[in-house]
């Protein structure tokens, strides 16, 4: 099923908001996978692989992420995320 | 990313700035976001620590990125982008080769480059990334 889409959301830490670090941390996972991946929040939906997208999302602290992966390998990487956000720091 | 170009080694960025604050500032703030694996080489200010570019000391930071195995090159403005032209035009094609020019925001540019080449990404991914914030919204 490589075409198929995978959906997971997620909750960022309360103290933790999606900023420069945090979010370098996520996009350094998100590049390990083939697939396409994005993730939305705030109304905004950005590529997870773009540091600089990822950023303008303006994600604070609890707020739920929605990542979608499709193409190669996007069940593990939609689970993968999933399961870092709330462990970012 | 693609592994058959980057031999294990991450492409490094060389970031070129009027003040070499804003060089040395902006490499200590891209290495906390893309982390320590990246070669970061600041070249800011001109001779005697003034405001300004020096060309000596842009063929240097461009000897030594080439020499740790590619880098993309981030500019702030005016002579900057003339000095990096200068010392490119002193190095053999070889050298020339392992390297590019962004044409990108310089703050921006070179948080997006170091990211993607912290991920292992080709030089022309980091290219493609510090381009990248040409166009994408802040907020």
């Amino acid at each position: 099923m490589p075409n198929s889409e995978t959906e997971r959301r997620a909750t960022l830490p309360n103290e933790v908001p999606l900023h420069a670090r945090p979010a370098g941390d996520f996009v350094r996972a998100a590049a390990q996978f083939p697939a396409e991946i994005s993730v939305a929040a705030n109304g905004k939906c950005a590529n997870a692989k773009s540091i600089l997208e990822i950023l303008a999302l303006g994600a604070l602290g609890g707020t739920e992420l929605v990542i979608a992966a499709s193409g190669d390998r996007a069940a593990e990487a939609a689970e993968h995320l999933a399961g870092l956000v709330p462990h970012l720091g | 990313m693609d592994g058959e170009s980057r031999n294990g080694r991450f492409v490094g960025l060389v970031l070129v700035s009027h003040s070499a604050a804003i060089a040395d500032g902006l490499a200590e703030l891209v290495a906390q976001v893309a982390g320590p694996s990246v070669p970061i080489v600041a070249a800011g200010g001109g001779p005697d620590g003034t405001f300004g570019t020096d060309g000596g000391r842009v063929l240097a930071a461009l000897q030594e990125a080439a020499r740790s195995g590619g880098a993309v090159i981030l500019m702030d403005l005016g002579s900057s982008v003339l000095s990096v032209r200068a010392a490119l035009g002193e190095l053999p094609e070889e050298t020339i080769a392992l390297l590019r020019i962004a044409d990108a925001p310089l703050v921006e540019g070179a948080i997006a480059a170091g990211v993607t080449a912290s991920t292992g990404g080709s030089v022309d991914e980091v290219l493609a990334a510090a381009q990248e914030a040409r166009t994408v919204a802040k907020f």
